[in-house]
């Protein structure tokens, strides 16, 4: 269940561009508005709506080596990656997918499935 | 009635699409350009009526909530592209034209055949799985498509033997329509890729040469029984972590029933691109 809120969370956030800028402004705000969303939910979720500390603290830090170790589905999250990384300004592609690679390869192998 | 005239498997890389509209080609891809218009001027020599692709969402229509194994579209237009899509690869939003009857036909209209127990949309927006096979076979998007969904992205895939039964379903369903109709399928996937892992965007090439190599001579040799056992979801991952996608040409070559009139794994900076054909 948990590893699911991971994938919904950056697959939703990859897919708009309002998300990805509103998450890169403030990534702590962001994500606490995620759970309270759900928190505040007047019928049961499916999902359950909450990450776990370690889950949080990926997502606030937008550590990606942390959230694919985590086990988040490699695709999205390269492009969630590239969305927060490269489209904002901060790192230009070629050094993302460098700084990319390399961090995630101590990991090597992850199941990704939910 | 209706009548399969032509069988092709095409790739679906979306970084082709800023890449390869350049005028001239970059060299390391003129090759797929040329393989993409011979396959555009054999479909239009067909005169087909309509385009069944056989492609995997990437986790955009068919996510994690709710992830069929195969769905078949059944709409009377689909809207094409995502905003991420259009961010990422400069994709543009596009629309197609379904084709009701023949996605009815092939469900079952009613009642599910005994194959393959397909889900059904009537509203889903397509992703490059599906559009750029489309756009770069059928420019103006004039020709009707029926996109079935295979999901070879979310675990638990199906076992490659369901590929290959969808495709057989869909040869004798097509041929067995009350309707004229000129089918072309088109199987939309990978060689060996990887996106998201360690070993993607190497500097051009393969992450796994030896495998492209003996999935190309499986289509070559129409060795669908070698392509099955081979398409494990092990060998598949090992491959690179879409590589799964190379099981909708599972699909075409059973539906084909025999060997590929071309094949080809073809070089590019991003990985070996898929090309084949068969004649039905």
């Amino acid at each position: 269940m948990s590893r699911y809120e991971i994938d919904k969370f950056i697959s939703f956030v990859e897919g708009l561009d309002q998300a990805v800028l509103d998450y890169v402004a403030d990534p702590e705000g962001f994500v606490a508005a995620w759970e309270a969303r759900a928190a505040a939910s007047r019928l049961p979720r499916a999902d359950g709506g909450t990450l776990t500390a370690e889950e949080r603290a990926a997502l606030v830090n937008r550590d990606h080596a942390e959230l694919y170790r985590l086990g988040a589905h490699q695709y999205v999250l390269w492009h969630f990656v590239e969305a927060i990384r490269v489209w904002t300004g901060e790192v230009t592609w070629p050094e993302m997918k460098e700084r990319f690679r390399a961090d995630i390869a101590p990991h090597g192998t992850v199941d990704i499935s939910t | 009635m209706a009548e399969l005239v032509s069988i092709l498997g095409v790739p679906h890389n979306p970084l082709l699409w800023r890449t390869m509209r350049t005028d001239p080609v970059p060299d390391d891809l003129a090759r797929t350009r040329e393989n993409f218009d011979r396959f555009r001027e054999e479909l239009a020599a067909s005169d087909v009526d309509v385009l069944v692709v056989v492609g995997s969402d990437h986790l955009r229509q068919f996510q994690w909530g709710n992830s069929p194994a195969f769905c078949i579209g059944k709409a009377e237009r689909f809207a094409c592209t995502f905003e991420n899509e259009i961010r990422t690869f400069g994709l543009e939003p596009w629309e197609m034209i379904g084709d009701p009857e023949l996605a009815g036909w092939l469900l079952g209209d009613t009642e599910l055949q005994p194959d393959i127990d397909f889900a059904m949309s009537n509203e889903w927006v397509l992703d490059h799985s599906f559009t750029l096979p489309a756009k770069f076979l059928t420019p103006d998007l004039g020709v009707p498509i029926v996109p079935i969904h295979t999901n070879a992205n979310i675990p638990p895939i199906p076992r490659a033997e369901r590929y290959a039964t969808l495709g057989q379903y869909l040869r004798s369903r097509i041929e067995a329509a009350p309707f004229d109709r000129k089918v072309a399928l088109v199987a939309s996937g990978h060689l060996a890729t990887e996106i998201g892992g360690a070993r993607q965007f190497l500097g051009g090439g393969s992450p796994d040469q030896e495998f492209d190599d003996l999935a190309t001579e499986w289509m070559r040799t129409g060795d669908l029984d070698g392509a099955i056992a081979g398409c494990t979801f092990e060998r598949l991952a090992a491959a690179g972590n879409v590589t799964g996608q190379f099981l909708n040409f599972i699909t075409a070559l059973a539906a084909a029933g025999g060997p590929a009139t071309f094949a080809e794994g073809t070089p590019s900076r991003f990985a070996n691109g898929p090309f084949f054909r068969w004649d039905p």
